[in-house]
Formats: structure tokens, C-alpha cells, sequence
């Protein structure tokens, strides 16, 4: 995973995927939300790679860890 | 009485995202984009559709539908679980839209919201270029993939009815020039909140149509068709004058879960149910509330059911309160029959806050101290770190779910953002 953050906005953004040997690179956020378990806080990104596949990726806030947890592509179903 | 339509200016504003829960998903993954899709309780065959996709609905698959009924329809349909954390970002992102238009917007269900114009800076502007406004702004803020419907008008019952008109992404007013032609083109079970009964109720009295609604008095609506107050309340809401605009207080906290594996195992039961009492006793508790009443309600795979409630003198208040109580009840169902749906909820509640200290501590202080404990526990290191022994390997059981309709909980999510 390669992110990237950015110190005037405070913000950290994911800009490619490693998975299986491949690189994808990220075109887009196409949406992010933030969800709390306990005190720990979450940043799940849905983001979409330049083969159109999407890769739903979690920020771990705590120990900045990103955890890929599915992927949908156009065979989807 | 007779009461004219309401002629003022259209002010209330009703929202519906459409397809919510199926765009969203659309919008956060998309490659599934224009493509059929339903969002349905569980992915299995016998799993209820929750939401089909504007794709999905035109091929004739509907809400309830089972996913074995939606493969039929278009056999290459994709079958998503819910996903509740999405959802409820979308709701807010949405709210956050058009809180910036009114302070009065209010939470119908997880994609409606109604907002009330009167007497707001933007209400001059003209209620149909703000409904274009929003349009474009929830695509900015939310999401360039979610479309609403926007009705117009002066109550709430004509605004969803507006927004009804023209799916998906549809903008219409509806007011004293052209509430009667509307009403023409609609059937009695099209109103909001007029069922088949209600309907055979209405055409035992000669009325048949909403505009034969609109025209019968006063005195037939109040003494005869619905033999009560609610008559009232119909000849006002047809007319365009706001009845509905009321906030009630929270009544009842209470769970349901409609079981995967049907069964009448009083093991399993029990299990089950101490989850739901868990989940309802932490809602219960986080807003200061204890209970003097519970409720329970089984609904068999033979579609009978059977349901008590009992008032109690001794409050209830931690999760083994609720559920030791809630199994006296269960353990009352005159025959044990394989169960679909479970349904827990407590009433009577009164407020935790100020509480009168006790002298000499009881046991219920010491019971409730160590409720306080796990439930702080859990608030920092998440949901079901510490749970009872009975709700061991239960974590892929009565999972987080969107309850529908739920205003109460939609305001507890406002308080928590």
C-alpha cells in the first residue's frame, strides 16, 4: 500500500495498491467514511484503480495499518 | 365544517434517496455501476431483497422479493449484504446538505428527510430552484451516483406524495392549482398511510377514488369511515394543512431478528435472545433510561403468532434484568413452535437521572455498578468485548442492521457525530 499524506490538509490519501504481484494505481476516491470501534478509529476508503477495480481499504488510525478487505471488479456478482 | 384547500405557499420539502441502499453501494464500489443489483438481509436463496438498484427494478424485482425470486427475474442479478456503517454515512452526509437550508429538517427514515421552509432567509428564493440546488449539491457532497426524488408543498403528507409522482430523480410541487388533478391520476392505496383495509373501510362508504376522498365531509370521515379523531386528521391532511408536524417522545426500546435458521430449541432461544436484551439494554442504558414494562413477540414458521407483555413493579436496567424477564415470558408461549422472528422490546421507561443514592448500597446498585463497568469497557475497546457467557461464538449472529423507520435512532446518530 502507498498513501500519501498531505500536511497542509491534515489528510492521508491512498495512491496505489500492491496486491498479487501487481501494482494498481488509485484514480479515485469514490467515497470515504469513518467508523469507530470503541475508542479506535476507522477510515474505510472505497477507491477505484485505473483497470476499473475497486478495492475497499481500511485505515487503521491507531497503528496506521491499511487492511484491504475486498475487491470488486466488473465480474462481480 | 368546511374547510377550503390550503392555498399559502408550498414550505415543507420532502426528500427520498433513491434506492438507497443499493446506490450507495453503486456509489462506493463502481463497478457495479448501471448494473442490477440488490441489496438483500442475507445473500442466500431464501434471503428478502432489502433494496433492489434502479437497474434491478426495471427488470420487475422489488422490495420482499426473496433473492431466489430476484435471480429468476435476471439470473446475473448481484446479491450484496447491507452495509450499515456506509449507510448511515450517506444519512448524514445528507443531513449535513440540508442543514445548511433550514433548521428545521427532520429524520423520517434513513433516506427521507422532510425540511420546513417557513420563515427561513431562502424560502424567498423559491422552493423549486432550492430542490435544484440540493440536487446538485448531494451529488458534490454525497455522492456524483445518488439521485433523490424532491416533493413540494404545504404538508408533509402531499410532499411525499409529490415525491412519489415522477421516480427516479424526479421535482414536483404539488398545491391548490394542482392538488385535484393529482388526485385523479393516483388510487386510493397510493396516499401515504392508506393500506388495503383502509381502502375497503373507504369504498364500503362510496369512496373509491382520492378525489372522492377529498370530497366527502367532515362528518362521514369522522363518524363513519374511520369512527374517530383520525377522520379529522385525513380531511386536514387532503386538503394541504399540516397534521403530521408532531415529535414524540421515545415510548420503547426494543430489538427484533428474523432467525437464519429457523428453530424452537429453547437452548438456541435463549441464546438468542440474551443478544437481543444485550443490544437492547445498551441502547437503553446509553440514554439514561431504565424500563418497567417488557415485551415479547414470536412470529412461527407456520405464520401464527404469539406475544405478552408484562408492567413490573422493580425496574429493569442491566442486560441480566432484561433477559431474565424476558425468558419468564418466553417460557409462557402456550406451545413451542419453530420460531422465524424474535422481538424483544421494554417500555415504561423513565429517566435514570437524577437518581436518589441509596444508604446502604442493595444488590441491584452493586449489579447496576458492574453493568456501568462492562459498558464503558465496551464503549472504549468497541461492541461485545465483553459479553455474557451465553453470547459466546456469537458474533455472525444478529449482526448490525438498519432498523427502517427509526427516527429515534437517527437522532441518536446525530448525537453521536
Amino acid at each position: 500500500m502507498r498513501s500519501f499524506y498531505d500536511r497542509n490538509t491534515n489528510r492521508e490519501l491512498p495512491q496505489e495498491v500492491i496486491w498479487q504481484g501487481r501494482t494498481y494505481k488509485i484514480n479515485q476516491v469514490a467515497y470515504h467514511w469513518p467508523v469507530r470501534r470503541g475508542r479506535k478509529l476507522l477510515h474505510i476508503f472505497s477507491v477505484v484503480t485505473d483497470n476499473n477495480t475497486s478495492f475497499k481499504l481500511v485505515y487503521d488510525t491507531e497503528t496506521l495499518y491499511w487492511i484491504l478487505e475486498e475487491v470488486i471488479d466488473e465480474f462481480a456478482n | 365544517m368546511n374547510l377550503p384547500i390550503n392555498r399559502n405557499a408550498p414550505s415543507i420539502m420532502h426528500i427520498d434517496l433513491n434506492s438507497c441502499f443499493a446506490t450507495a453501494e453503486q456509489q462506493a464500489y463502481p463497478p457495479l455501476r448501471g448494473r442490477p443489483l440488490v441489496i438483500a438481509a442475507y445473500t442466500t436463496p431464501g434471503g428478502c431483497v432489502v433494496a433492489p438498484s434502479i437497474e434491478a427494478k426495471k427488470w420487475g424485482i422489488k422490495t420482499g422479493m426473496t433473492v431466489r425470486d430476484a435471480k429468476l427475474l435476471y439470473k446475473d442479478v448481484i446479491v450484496r449484504d447491507p452495509d450499515p456503517q456506509l449507510i448511515r454515512d450517506v444519512h448524514l452526509k445528507f443531513h449535513k446538505v440540508l442543514a445548511d437550508y433550514s433548521p428545521e429538517v427532520f429524520p423520517k427514515s434513513i433516506d427521507e428527510l422532510v425540511i420546513d421552509f417557513e420563515g427561513t432567509h431562502v424560502f424567498k428564493r423559491g422552493l423549486v430552484e432550492i430542490a435544484r440546488e440540493i440536487k446538485q449539491k448531494i451529488r458534490q457532497e454525497v455522492g456524483e451516483w445518488i439521485s433523490c426524488n424532491i416533493g413540494i408543498a404545504t404538508n408533509r403528507f402531499l410532499a411525499k406524495l409529490a415525491a412519489g409522482l415522477h421516480k427516479p430523480d424526479g421535482l414536483d410541487t404539488i398545491s391548490h392549482k394542482n392538488l385535484r388533478e393529482v388526485y385523479a391520476g393516483r388510487t386510493l392505496t397510493d396516499l401515504n398511510g392508506i393500506n388495503t383495509r383502509y381502502q375497503a373501510r373507504l369504498n364500503t362508504y362510496g369512496v373509491f377514488t382520492p378525489l372522492d376522498f377529498l370530497e366527502a365531509s367532515l362528518d362521514i370521515l369522522k363518524k363513519q369511515v374511520f369512527a374517530s379523531i383520525n377522520g379529522y386528521y385525513w380531511y386536514l391532511r387532503l386538503r394541504g394543512w399540516e397534521i403530521d408536524a408532531i415529535d414524540f417522545n421515545r415510548k420503547s426500546f426494543g430489538q427484533s431478528y428474523a432467525l437464519k435458521e429457523q428453530t424452537d430449541d429453547p437452548r438456541q432461544l435463549i441464546r438468542l435472545l440474551m443478544k437481543l436484551c444485550e443490544k437492547m439494554g445498551r441502547r437503553l442504558r446509553g440514554n439514561n433510561y431504565r424500563a418497567y414494562g417488557i415485551h415479547l413477540a414470536l412470529v412461527y414458521t407456520d405464520m401464527t403468532y404469539w406475544h405478552m407483555g408484562r408492567t413490573l413493579q422493580i425496574p429493569l436496567y442491566t442486560t441480566s434484568d432484561l433477559y431474565k424477564k424476558a425468558v419468564w415470558i418466553l417460557n409462557q408461549q402456550p406451545v413451542w413452535k419453530k420460531v422465524r422472528d424474535l422481538s424483544v422490546s421494554c417500555f415504561h421507561l423513565e429517566e435514570t437521572q437524577p437518581e436518589q443514592l441509596d444508604l446502604f448500597e442493595s444488590e441491584m446498585a452493586k449489579n447496576k455498578k458492574v453493568t456501568t463497568a462492562v459498558d464503558e469497557i465496551n464503549n472504549k475497546y468497541g461492541e461485545f468485548v465483553i459479553t455474557p457467557a451465553l453470547m459466546m461464538d456469537m458474533d455472525k449472529e444478529i449482526i448490525d442492521r438498519i432498523a427502517f423507520g427509526q427516527v429515534k435512532e437517527l437522532e441518536d446518530l446525530y448525537a453521536r457525530r
